[in-house]
Parts: structure tokens; C-alpha cells; sequence
């Protein structure tokens, strides 16, 4: 034994100064995040009841006429009319409450299938993980708008042709396309987590006491994939509600109520002549990525994982 | 070496079973009500036609070898036929290509032109007023799908300054450099903001810890001037995330170009794309797809061959398995 | 070897770097960490010196803060530092350019992480050649090459285009000393150079470090924890402890005459080839003093053996000891009449010095 190594015994923490302030960040992003998304969900929940909010086909008239974006943003109408004379912020709030819900319900699809993916692949290794990433691999080999406007306009098709996918309607298409897009990503977080987590003492220690696969999965890794499936479900909220917004602007959106990206279509023609009819939904759509992004930002720095994981 | 062939065969695998999965995908239910080839011209066509078409392409057989023809056309140019345009797929497609590859090529390369300054700029003066307006920007700019910035730079440089022209020319380079320019800024601008946003995020976070090795502290203390001990000591230990992110983006790139050329109304292989899904035209759906997943295969395996170029360590590594 | 570049060897007078009450503080969220507290002392031209301290004692720090390499944010230096005459203390990097390899070099402790891994190693040689003395590409390379045979690598030739990662540790650390040693440097750093390295290497690198320096009359600070590294390789040896300087002492009366109980306890924890195998060493129980708020007496006080009601209540002054250039920091230094008392009551009950504290 040198004297390093007494040394070393001997001071364990090494008061090695850390040159860099570490403040705490102020959370204002995160609160701002948090603020918009829960009034927006508050007003598209609550649409029917609340009074500010005029139902989805009233027409507003002025001097008694309907007309071509015959009102632009004001005291009346907040975020003027479109071309049918329909009220834009109303509209808005009537796309938001599809849109969340499209996004919220395809990442729980995401999170199940991809963690189950992942989770098999990094536990299993081997021939299961082969066949895992040729799975991810292909997925993310399709750019992913294109997958999504195959299987959506697909799944419409055959639903004229088998019965048995009658059920369908065009919500649940784009769900469970946007689900299967998330499937990727989600898979190869749980994968790397997994791996990592396997050669961990406690998981060795619970597998060489005898615990079968299924419950280490369960009891050692699942609990420690929380944190960053969270983040990753956070932040894969906004790229869904985007994706959602390009398949609504592309024609293959929910026809009623619709959705901020068929309403950005909608008014591209009339840009320069009522900027409102388009800005607005592009507003609504671009505050509610940026909020996912906040919370998704915060939860990464608070969990510590790296952007490019993600 | 070994890495390598292995990266490709998987590169390979995938491109056969997603374009196969696509031609599958495409024609399940063509033979319901009755007769694919009638499904697919429409109810109009004459028996001649639908005999000829499905001699053409096998429509009887099973999808094995539906696919294994496709594969073969493919190989010879011979992209299939467009039912909807009564084209050839090869000719139909031929004018489409260039602009999207002009799109995704500048888009990609003006990002990178933006993003590794900005990325060392912010890395230097880590926590600085600069590097906190940068962080504050490339953060928005992430948040902005295309379909939103699209609008907006239309407002501001079409509508507002009239700096370049209301509608989509297409014109090339070697035909007029200047109105070319013109006709591709908007589009690309739209396209390469999130791009560059996204890079800059990633470079600084890996230039900040380079900075903190121990050989830029030496290159320091041999008495190396900043701007180099950044640029020819710091950068090139700091790519490899930017690099691989080169790749994975390509995916989002033509998302984003799908949605650019539609606002922009482009005449380019997005538009095309879309209009041929919604009309099932398959064999333009299965071209065009087959080109793209090509690209995405092709730049990652362009991505992998970079480490080696850039990082000694890789390529010996390489040479000696 | 006389077409060696040689250290500058200006007529000055007095010593080549003259350090006065440094110190060197870092804001954190903690509050002010007090690295270096108020370090004074001189070294001559073409000396080596040692400065010796466990991990925290400032040792890396106070070698850095000379050189001026620390980030300047949230860095707040004061006193004085003089480098021939010189006040280098003030300048900024940029100023500081001129004399970082030129004047001043240094050698880092781990040669895995400490060169370029992506730049061929004859490049990183040549780097400083170009910069300070203006050589050409092939005049640069040519001097690598001899650099590469001075620091004992075989095949200087082929190791220019090499990358570090094709090389051994001790020849790595060999090319960092070609780096440091390339334009001719007055004193040169090493901070714990062969900490990293396996134990038959660690001889190697030191004496040629030792040889380099009085081919080149050049100056040398040894920086390492570890007191058998300096014993034969230098001329004068600093001992820190929280930041402080604590005894300072030529190297052979620090040996036979030390007066801390902390450098007393830094030796004995040294295996001795005369010792029976299987005898315990003896550790210094505790830890480093916290540098946001130093206890109020002597830092050692808390793991010191001899400790007494003094010790804990006032700073001891920095003390001339009876052999000329011999000073220290200690209230009952070893050897007064507490000390042997303190000393004669643990020698009755034998117990290892960690369990006292």
C-alpha cells in the first residue's frame, strides 16, 4: 500500500472546490408551462359550460350578415372569425380538447408498447434484442410522417373493406398511429435503462437469490424506468400534438371538431387578408409544444437525463 | 470492419422489410370487392385494361413475389405506373425529386452553418448574457413545428417585406442562381430554425464538457490562442452527438419538408406524396417510400463511416477487428 | 547538448517567482471556498521545489492559480505574484498567452485524458514551436522528433504521427514533458505527474524530469501528495494543509528536523523498507478542514494528536525554526516539551491513531 492509497482511505471526500456557482434555476418556465396547458385543458373540458366560449357552430353576424372573416380580433370576437364566420378562438378551444386527448391517449400506447419492447430487449438481450431493434429500426427507418399518413389513410380504407374494423373512426386512427410512431423512442430509452439497471447490485442480488425474470422486471426495474419514461412521455406530448397539427394540415385530421392544423390549412389562402384566421392556431399549437417542452426540460435536468438519450 | 458490415446488413434488413411491409400494406383489400387491378383503376376501366395491368404486375400472385417483381423494376429504373396519372412512375416522379433534395441538402447544411457557432459562441461564454439569450432562442426555436413557423415567416419576409415572390417558382440553380435563391430561402428557413435549434442544444452541451478536459487546459497552457484551442482542439472532440443527430433527423427533415412544401405549395415529392396516398396511387406510395427510407439508410451509414474519418480510435479499432 | 533551447537566462536579480499572501477563492452556492489562504514563499532559478499536501490542501489549485489557468468566473485571486519581477498575478488570459508555454509549462496528472485524442501526437508537439517561436512545419517537426528523443521515447520518428491512444501511459506522460519542455520553459509545473502511472514507470519519469532540469536550468514545482516522489527530487520542500501554507523546510532538514505533526504524520504513513512485513501504517484520521468556514485555530487542530486548548482557539504564525530557511505553523511543534508529553501519555496505551479521534 502506497501512500496514495492511505491518502485515500484517509480523506474520503476530497474537497475538490467546484468552480461554478450552482444556482437553482427559477421554475417560471415550468409554472408557465404547467398554467397554459391547465387552462387550456380547463376551457376545452369545460367548453360547453362556460360562457365565454360560444358553442362550435354558432355564426357571428355583423350588421346581421355572416360573412368571409367578416371580424378580425377585438373586444367581440378575441381572435376574430374565419372564413365561414365561426368564432377562432371557440374553434380553438374545440380542436384543443381533441388534440390533448389524441396526444395523451397514443403516448400511453406508446409508453405500454415501447417499455414492453425496450424492457424485453435490454433484459433478454440476445436474439430478443435483435429482433427488438430491427423492429425499432424499421419504425424509425420510415420517415415518421409518412408512416402516419400511410397508416392513417390505410386504416380508413379497410375499414369500408372488413367489417370488423368498423369501430374505427378518425380519432382513433391518428391515436393509434401517433401511438405506434411513440413506440421508437420509447423503446430505446426503456432499452438503455434496462441494460444499465440489469448489472446493478440490487438487481444481481435479487436474481441471484432465485427471483424469477417476471418479478425482477416488475419489483427491481419497472420502478427505476419511472423517471425517465415520465420525461420522455412529457416531451414526446409536444412532438405528438405537432405531428397530430401536420397530419390535421396535410387533410387527414378529425373533420368535426377540427383540429389547429386543418385550421392553418384552412386559412393559408386568405393569409394576407385575415392573418388572424391562421396565426391564432398556430399560437395555440406552438404554446402547448413549448409548454411540454418546459415540463419535459425540467423533469430531464431533475432526473438528470441527457437530451441526446432522448 | 466487422462493426461496420454488420451496421450494414442491418442498414440492408431494414430496407427490405419496410418496403416490403409497404407494399403489403398498400394492396391488403385490393382483391375486395373483386378484382385488384379493377380496384385499383376505378370502376370505368375496360377488361383490356385490367388484364394488361394485372399481367404487368402480377396482381394474382402473392405478395412475395408481387414484391420480388416490384424489387426488380426498381433496380432498372422501372418505378411502376401511376394509375391516377396514367404515367409511368419513373416519369412522373423525375421532376418531383430535385427540389425536395435541394430543400433537405440546404436545410441541413445552413443549419450546421448556423448551429457550430452559435454551440462554441455559448460553450465559451458558458452562462453568460450571450450564451443565456442563445439557450433561451434555440429553446423556442425546438418548440416550433414547421407548420407554425411556416405561416409566420410567410407573414414577415413574403407578405410584409415582399423580399422574395408570393408564388413557388421552380427554378434551378444552373438556370438562375438568383431567383433560385429566392424561391428556396422561405421554405428552407422554415425548415433549418428547429434543425439549427436542435443541433445547437446538443453541440453545446457536449462543447461544454470538452472544455472541461483536461487537454484543452493543456492546449491552454501551451499558450494556443482560444479560437484555436476551440475550433481545431475543442470542436472535433465535441461532433459525435451532432453527428449521430445528423442522421436521426433526417426522418424529421422530410416531415417537416412535407409540410414546408405543401404551405409553400412546392411541386416536390411531398406534394406529391401526399396527393398520391390520398388518391392510392400505389406505386408512387411505394416509389417514393422506397426513396426515402433509401436516404435514411444511406446518411446514417454515411454517419457511422464519419466517426471513423474523424476519431483514430474508431477507425483502428476497425482495422484491427 | 548544447543545441538545446534553453530557459531564458536574463540577468535579474532576485528570485525567478516570488509569491506574497496568495490567494485564490471560489464563489459557490456554499459560500466563499478558501483554496489557497495567504501562501508566501520564493523559488530560485533552475530549483526544484515540492509542494506536498493531501487532496483539498490547495496544493493543485495554487499551481494552477500561478500559471493564471483557472476560469475566471467566480475565481477571485489576491497578493501578489511575482514571475522575474514581475507582477503576472493581475494579467488576464490573454496576457497571460505570451508566457503559458513559453515561459511557464506544465504537466497534468493523467496522460490518458491530458492529450488530444483526436491530433497526432508529432502536431501537438509542434503546436507551441509554431506559436511562440515561429518555426516552420518541417523546422517544428524536426524539433519534435528531437523533443521525442530527449524524454527517452525509441522510434521518435514513427511516434510523430502517431495518437496518443496508440501509446503506453509513461509515454504518454513522456510526450506531455516533450510539450512542456518544447520552447525552452524558466519553470515548469508538474501537478502529481506520476500519480497515474504503474510504480516501475513513476522512477523513470521523475528523474527525467530531474535531468531535464538541470540540462536546461530550468525550474521545477513538483505538486503530489505523496512525500516519497518529492524526497529525492527536489531541493526544498512546502507542506499545505487547508490552504495554508504549513511548514516549508530544504528538503533534508524537513526530513530529520520536521516540526508539524501533520508532515510527521504524512511520513509515518510512508512504508518503510526496514519495517517487518505486515506492519500497520499509520493513517491521519478525519478529514480535510471544510474551506467555507476553517476551523478558527489551527486547521490541523481537529486531526491532530497533540492537540491542545490553544491550538483550537488561535492560528499559529508562520515561525522561523532554528536552521536557516526552515519555517512552520505550530504551537507545540514536535519535539517541545507538550509535544513529548502528549507523546509519552499515548505511547502507555497503544492505540492507532484514528481510534484517538
Amino acid at each position: 500500500m502506497t501512500l496514495t492509497d492511505v491518502l485515500e482511505l484517509a480523506t474520503p471526500a476530497p474537497a475538490t472546490p467546484e468552480p461554478r456557482r450552482r444556482r437553482r434555476r427559477p421554475k417560471i418556465g415550468l409554472w408557465l408551462g404547467v398554467g397554459w396547458l391547465a387552462a387550456v385543458a380547463f376551457c376545452a373540458i369545460f367548453a360547453n359550460q362556460l360562457s365565454f366560449i360560444r358553442a362550435y357552430d354558432t355564426k357571428i353576424k355583423v350588421k346581421g350578415r355572416t360573412g368571409r372573416y367578416n371580424i378580425g380580433p377585438g373586444w367581440r370576437t378575441w381572435m376574430g372569425t374565419d372564413a365561414s364566420s365561426h368564432d377562432v378562438f371557440a374553434r380553438c378551444i374545440y380542436g384543443a380538447k381533441v388534440t390533448l386527448t389524441i396526444g395523451v391517449l397514443s403516448t400511453i400506447i406508446g409508453l405500454f408498447l415501447g417499455g414492453l419492447l425496450g424492457v424485453m430487449s435490454g433484459y433478454f438481450r440476445g436474439w430478443v434484442d435483435r429482433i427488438g431493434s430491427i423492429i425499432v429500426d424499421s419504425l424509425l427507418a420510415l420517415p415518421p410522417l409518412l408512416l402516419a399518413l400511410l397508416l392513417v389513410y390505410r386504416m380508413d380504407d379497410l375499414k369500408g373493406i372488413y367489417t370488423w374494423l368498423g369501430w374505427l373512426n378518425r380519432e382513433w386512427e391518428i391515436t393509434l398511429t401517433l401511438g405506434i410512431l411513440a413506440i421508437a423512442p420509447f423503446a430505446r430509452i426503456a432499452r438503455a435503462q434496462t441494460i444499465a439497471l440489469r448489472d446493478r447490485e440490487f438487481v444481481l442480488a435479487a436474481r441471484s437469490l432465485g427471483a424469477k425474470s417476471g418479478r425482477v422486471i416488475a419489483r427491481e426495474i419497472l420502478p427505476n424506468l419511472i423517471p425517465a419514461m415520465l420525461t420522455v412521455a412529457v416531451t414526446g406530448l409536444g412532438i405528438l400534438v405537432a405531428a397530430e397539427g401536420a397530419l390535421a394540415f396535410l387533410g387527414l385530421g378529425v373533420q368535426r371538431p377540427l383540429t389547429w392544423g386543418k385550421m392553418i390549412a384552412d386559412g393559408q389562402n386568405d393569409l394576407a387578408r385575415a392573418w388572424w384566421a391562421t396565426i391564432f392556431p398556430c399560437l395555440f399549437l406552438f404554446f402547448t409544444v413549448i409548454s411540454f417542452n418546459l415540463i419535459g426540460d425540467r423533469l430531464a435536468r431533475r432526473f438528470d437525463i441527457r437530451e441526446a438519450a432522448i | 470492419m466487422r462493426y461496420f458490415l454488420q451496421r450494414l446488413l442491418q442498414f440492408v434488413i431494414v430496407f427490405f422489410l419496410v418496403t416490403f411491409g409497404v407494399l403489403v400494406f398498400m394492396r391488403i383489400g385490393l382483391n375486395k370487392p373483386g378484382d385488384p387491378a379493377r380496384t385499383m383503376l376505378g370502376g370505368t376501366a375496360s377488361q383490356a385494361q385490367i388484364d394488361a395491368v394485372t399481367k404487368r404486375f402480377h396482381l394474382h400472385a402473392n405478395y412475395l413475389a408481387q414484391y420480388w417483381f416490384w424489387l426488380k423494376g426498381m433496380f432498372t429504373l422501372d418505378f411502376g405506373y401511376s394509375q391516377v396519372h396514367s404515367l409511368n412512375v419513373t416519369t412522373y416522379l423525375k421532376p418531383k425529386i430535385l427540389p425536395t433534395v435541394f430543400l433537405g441538402i440546404y436545410a441541413t447544411i445552413l443549419a450546421l452553418v448556423i448551429a457550430i457557432p452559435v454551440a462554441v459562441y455559448q460553450a465559451y461564454r458558458r452562462d453568460g448574457v450571450g450564451d443565456k439569450v442563445g439557450s433561451f432562442m434555440s429553446f423556442a426555436f425546438v418548440s416550433i413545428p414547421a407548420l407554425v413557423l411556416s405561416p409566420l415567416l410567410k407573414i414577415v419576409f413574403i407578405n410584409h417585406l415582399q423580399w422574395f415572390p408570393r408564388l413557388f417558382t421552380k427554378v434551378y440553380p444552373w438556370d438562375n442562381p438568383i431567383e433560385h435563391f429566392k424561391n428556396f430561402f422561405v421554405p428552407t428557413l422554415a425548415l433549418t430554425l428547429p434543425l439549427a435549434a436542435i443541433y445547437v442544444r446538443l453541440l453545446r452541451a457536449d462543447m461544454v464538457q470538452t472544455l472541461q478536459a483536461d487537454f484543452v487546459t493543456l492546449a491552454s497552457a501551451k499558450g494556443v490562442s482560444p479560437t484555436r484551442v476551440l475550433w481545431g482542439h475543442a470542436l472535433r472532440n465535441s461532433l459525435f452527438t451532432l453527428l449521430t443527430n445528423v442522421g436521426i433527423q433526417v426522418g424529421g427533415l422530410v416531415g417537416g419538408a412535407l409540410v414546408v412544401e405543401k404551405y409553400f405549395a412546392m411541386p416536390a415529392m411531398g406534394d406529391t406524396l401526399v396527393r398520391a396516398i390520398l388518391s392510392s396511387d400505389i406505386f408512387v406510395v411505394q416509389s417514393v417510400s422506397a426513396l426515402l427510407v433509401a436516404t435514411v439508410v444511406i446518411v446514417n451509414l454515411l454517419v457511422d463511416m464519419s466517426y471513423a474519418v474523424i476519431d483514430p480510435r474508431i477507425r483502428h479499432a476497425r482495422a484491427l477487428s | 547538448m548544447s543545441d538545446l533551447i534553453q530557459a531564458s537566462s536574463r540577468d535579474i536579480d532576485g528570485p525567478l517567482l516570488e509569491l506574497t499572501d496568495v490567494r485564490t477563492h471560489f464563489r459557490t452556492a456554499r459560500g466563499m471556498v478558501r483554496a489557497v489562504d495567504g501562501v508566501s514563499f520564493t523559488l530560485e532559478r533552475g530549483r526544484a521545489l515540492g509542494i506536498v499536501g493531501e487532496s483539498g490542501s490547495g496544493k493543485t489549485i495554487l499551481s494552477r492559480s500561478i500559471m493564471g489557468l483557472l476560469p475566471p468566473r467566480n475565481t477571485v485571486r489576491g497578493g501578489s505574484i511575482k514571475f522575474e519581477g514581475r507582477e503576472i498575478g493581475n494579467l488576464n488570459r490573454k496576457q497571460m498567452r505570451s508566457v503559458w508555454g513559453k515561459e511557464m509549462a506544465m504537466i497534468f496528472q493523467d496522460p490518458m485524458t491530458s492529450l488530444n485524442p483526436l491530433m497526432k501526437v508529432g502536431k501537438q508537439i509542434a503546436e507551441p514551436l509554431k506559436i511562440h517561436l515561429g518555426m516552420d512545419h518541417a523546422t517544428a517537426r524536426a524539433t519534435a522528433e528531437k523533443l521525442l528523443q530527449d524524454v527517452r521515447i525509441p522510434e521518435a520518428h514513427r511516434r510523430l504521427d502517431q495518437y496518443p491512444h496508440e501509446l503506453s501511459g509513461g509515454m504518454r506522460q513522456r510526450v506531455m514533458i516533450a510539450i512542456a519542455l518544447a520552447c525552452g520553459p524558466t519553470v515548469l509545473f508538474a501537478d502529481e505527474p506520476t500519480t497515474a502511472l504503474d510504480v516501475t514507470v513513476q522512477a523513470q519519469i521523475l528523474d527525467l524530469l530531474n535531468e531535464q532540469r538541470k540540462d536546461r536550468n530550468m525550474s521545477l514545482v513538483l505538486v503530489t501528495h505523496d512525500l516519497g516522489v518529492v524526497a529525492g527530487h527536489t531541493d526544498e520542500i512546502a507542506v499545505m494543509y487547508g490552504g495554508r501554507l504549513v511548514e516549508r523546510a530544504p528538503t533534508k532538514v524537513l526530513f530529520s528536523k520536521m516540526k508539524m505533526p501533520y508532515t510527521e504524520a504524512l511520513l509515518e504513513s510512508i512504508p518503510k523498507i526496514e519495517d517487518p512485513s505486515h506492519t500497520r501504517l499509520m493513517t491521519i484520521g478525519g478529514r480535510p478542514p471544510d474551506l467555507v468556514n476553517p476551523p478558527p485555530g489551527c486547521r490541523f487542530a481537529p486531526r491532530c494528536m497533540y492537540v491542545q486548548d490553544k491550538c483550537k482557539a488561535e492560528e499559529p504564525p508562520l515561525e522561523q525554526a532554528e536552521t536557516p530557511g526552515h519555517y512552520f505553523r505550530c504551537w507545540y511543534p514536535v519535539g517541545s516539551p507538550v509535544y513529548l508529553q502528549v507523546k509519552e501519555r499515548l505511547a502507555d496505551k497503544p492505540v492507532s491513531v484514528g481510534e484517538v479521534l
